[in-house]
């Protein structure tokens, strides 16, 4: 029988090397550029340096996300292809380089040297701009889930907004302008279905997408996605994926307060415990219309509609080749990013640990080893790593490319909807779900004591 | 045909689509020329002959011993019907007689490349409805291990040529029967595992029930056969409406299906078959008698009486039909090929008129065509 165990170890392994190395690359730029440098300047300039200092620290996240985009998407893409390899029997991409680290490499240098064609007849401008319209979004987009994914560390706090989810779904709801345009410039029939397609798509499936996404807003009390972030500390009873704070009274109670904590939460005794289990089955149902909203959303299979290949080629970036490909191909990776971490941030605890601290803080080692760090050289003086920020930090990672591994066994696993079927499945189950889901939240919170 | 396209009374909003014959998913060179209104299939017009290589006049030009090595490359995934329909037409003129165990190892290579044939099609299939990177590698590598056998009897893993007028090239060895026996063993429990991933997934149903009515008129109609007609409840087996090689002897079903078929009963009538295939495989092996496998002398001269002859097999497309003149030469007068993927993608017309433009895949891979095979 097929045994894969060894193909196992080297995705891992991979894996693991590319995360060290991008985590580490991203960090260092941001320490050097936010927090080194800065230092530097105040002890040789004194106050002149103020005005540099703040242009330098507004500066370090944007310029943070775009270092990352682009070694993450050639990470994703590698991953991508090796565990769809896996999953399928395959070898995958293993020669370029070390376990094939490189391929991705090559790939983008590849697309960056290839003939950049504008076809006959094609909006040359319109063709030009699509791409660059599509990529935007993801770019800014990103910036207000910064400090929710970093613990709310000084360095990318400045770009938090009050309204941070809000502009996050407004950033996401652009690039459909870029995909009917791509379709509409290239002077080709299939990319013009395509282009249209995912207009419709798009449209149709930001409903629930929205819908599900405020009853977290609802059970949350903010927009603001710090905020949201922290309310979910305390491990995964905490999170807003069971019942988004309904279980606070549970953990409380298991953290000490004993029956006076559930007593207190849910004060209404039997009715507040049913709206706390519908609260549960409700947000769980969000949490999957949410990533089968975005997975429409992103274009990915089985709602990989607009670049169905069977059908139109390759939809509306059928008459794209070189960089203009290149760019679309990063931003569809970089969106499947966003939304892996939106889905983190909203429902799985951000950076927090899903073992509550009342376990964690009793095995015998860890709060020596987290004291340890804290009192290291790097911490204390040089401000390398913020403990809280770390371990926030690694597990942000975790549930972010978990997410994005379930994605690609989802790509591996299922085949492709009709464009009637998507529609209808849109908008006769997952809109009349949603807001029933949004119902039962709106009256069941009332009975419980969220968030403590 | 050409004429029919001015025909048409062109409304501003259709559209004609040029598919193929570069499109990813034509299966080779076919062009399919749209017309859509919206997403709507208002017409269809196949354009074939991309693929045209004059294989019948090739068989004019060519010794009959150069010809049968030609001849696999007509439908390449089922290379032992072509070269069986071949065979059994000129043994016909020749009256060759082939000893029983060439026919039984015939029965069982052949059964054993409709295996291999249906495993592509299956993985094909899914790619035609999306289901890109997922499971079509898993029929690869059951067929991967069908082709490690067929090497090792005839030398080569696609374009056989074993079957050869008068019986067969080789005779295998008994460890070649110990891994078929193998293979037979494990193979039910892999149809299993395609069968859990695809036969009741939600998706897959939605895109094949109902889709792509063949009703038992269109399909006489257009002389439609193989699993095509057989899912749509016609009995027409070759195999067993008119026997031929040691097929009386064994004992199979004929998959045949109650209603009129849509794509979903195609794809159950192969996987179907593919078990019945096994069992056939099962008992050629047991009832394998031993003794001579050629009954005519192969050499690069051999000729044929005078004469001509038509000899049709059951193939995984359908009936597949050769018609052979000889003029007792070394090269052939004539010869005509009844190719089951022309006739079967003759009915594809009929079948997507109306239907959306996501449907044109999943019915124009349910039919199963060769584009070789159509063009010749």
């Amino acid at each position: 029988m097929f045994s894969n165990g060894d193909e196992i170890f080297k995705i891992s392994r991979l894996t693991i090397v590319w995360l060290a190395g991008i985590f580490t690359i991203v960090w260092m730029v941001c320490w050097a550029l936010g927090i080194a440098l800065p230092m530097l300047l105040t002890q040789q300039l004194g106050d002149k340096a103020a005005l540099t200092n703040e242009i330098l620290r507004a500066a370090t996240p944007v310029i943070a996300i775009l270092v990352f985009i682009p070694i993450n998407a050639m990470f994703m893409v590698l991953i991508e292809r090796r565990a769809l390899a896996l999953w399928t029997v395959r070898k995958g991409p293993n020669r370029v380089g070390p376990d094939g680290n490189f391929q991705t490499a090559a790939d983008a240098v590849k697309l960056l040297l290839k003939e950049d064609i504008t076809p006959t007849g094609a909006d040359a401008v319109m063709h030009t701009f699509a791409p660059i319209l599509f990529f935007a979004p993801s770019v800014f987009g990103a910036v207000p889930l910064l400090a929710a994914v970093t613990n709310n560390h000084p360095l990318f706090r400045v770009l938090n907004l009050p309204t941070g989810i809000f502009f996050v779904l407004a950033a996401g709801a652009l690039p459909v302008v870029a995909l009917v345009m791509a379709g509409w410039a290239s002077n080709n029939k299939y990319s013009l279905v395509g282009g249209l397609r995912s207009a419709a798509q798009a449209i149709s499936y930001e409903i629930p997408l929205v819908l599900s996404l405020i009853t977290v807003c609802l059970m949350a009390g903010t927009l603001d996605l710090v905020k949201i972030t922290e309310q979910q500390a305390g491990g995964i009873l905490n999170w807003n994926l069971l019942g988004g704070g309904a279980l606070t009274g549970l953990n409380n109670a298991l953290a000490g307060g004993g029956a006076k904590a559930l007593a207190t939460s849910y004060f209404m005794g039997p009715i507040s415990y049913v709206c706390a289990g519908l609260l549960v089955i409700s947000l769980i149902i969000s949490f999957w219309l949410y990533l089968t909203g975005a997975c429409a959303e992103i274009n990915r299979i089985p709602f990989d509609l607009p670049e169905a290949e069977s059908e139109l080629v390759s939809g509306y970036n059928t008459e794209y080749s070189g960089m203009k490909f290149a760019i679309f191909f990063l931003a569809e990776f970089t969106n499947l990013f966003i939304v892996s971490s939106i889905t983190t941030v909203m429902f799985l605890g951000g950076g927090d640990n899903p073992i509550p601290p009342y376990i964690l803080n009793n095995i015998p080692g860890i709060p020596q080893m987290v004291a340890a760090i804290r009192d290291s050289y790097f911490c204390s003086t040089l401000h390398i790593i913020n403990p809280e920020t770390f371990f926030a930090t690694l597990w942000v990672i975790a549930k972010v490319y978990g997410l994005v591994i379930f994605a690609v066994l989802i790509r591996g696993t299922l085949p492709r909807f009709r464009i009637d079927q998507l529609m209808a499945f849109g908008w006769k189950r997952l809109i009349p779900l949603s807001l029933i889901v949004f119902i039962i939240v709106v009256f069941a919170r009332e009975f419980v004591i969220c968030h403590g | 045909m050409a004429t029919e396209i001015q025909e048409i009374d062109l409304k501003t909003d259709e559209m004609i689509i040029n598919m193929g014959p570069q499109h990813p998913a034509t299966h080779g060179v076919l062009r399919l020329l749209l017309t859509l209104d919206g997403e709507t299939v208002k017409h269809v017009e196949p354009v074939l002959g991309h693929l045209h290589r004059a294989q019948e006049w090739q068989g004019q030009n060519r010794t009959w011993f150069q010809y049968q090595a030609l001849i696999d490359r007509v439908d390449y995934l089922s290379g032992m019907f072509t070269s069986w329909a071949m065979a059994r037409s000129c043994e016909q003129i020749d009256g060759t007689v082939v000893p029983p165990r060439a026919e039984y190892l015939r029965v069982m290579v052949s059964e054993m490349n409709r295996i291999t044939s249906h495993l592509l099609w299956l993985g094909t299939y899914l790619i035609d409805l999306g289901a890109m990177f997922g499971f079509p590698f898993y029929p690869f590598r059951e067929r991967e291990k069908l082709f490690d056998l067929f090497e090792e009897i005839a030398g080569q893993r696609m374009m056989f040529n074993y079957i050869r007028i008068g019986g067969v090239l080789r005779d295998p060895k008994p460890e070649w029967f110990d891994k078929l026996k193998r293979f037979l063993d494990e193979f039910p429990d892999r149809i299993d595992e395609y069968e859990t991933i695809v036969t009741q997934n939600p998706i897959f149903l939605k895109r094949t029930k109902g889709v792509g009515i063949l009703t038992q008129a269109v399909a006489k109609d257009y002389g439609v056969t193989g699993p095509c007609i057989r899912s749509s409840g016609i009995p027409l087996d070759l195999r067993r409406t008119k026997p031929y090689s040691v097929y009386p002897e064994l004992k199979f079903d004929v998959i045949t299906f109650d209603k009129e078929g849509d794509t979903w009963d195609r794809y159950m009538a192969r996987i179907l078959e593919m078990r019945q295939s096994i069992e056939i495989i099962r008992q050629c092996i047991d009832k394998l008698p031993s003794g001579d496998i050629m009954g005519k002398k192969q050499m690069a001269g051999m000729r044929i009486k005078a004469g001509e002859g038509f000899a049709a097999v059951e193939s995984p497309r359908g009936i597949l039909g050769c018609y052979v003149i000889s003029g007792g030469g070394e090269k052939a007068l004539r010869f005509r090929w009844r190719n089951p993927s022309f006739c079967n993608l003759s009915v594809l017309h009929e079948l997507l008129k109306g239907c959306p433009l996501s449907d044109i895949m999943a019915i124009f891979g349910s039919i199963d065509v060769i584009l070789p095979d159509v063009d010749r």
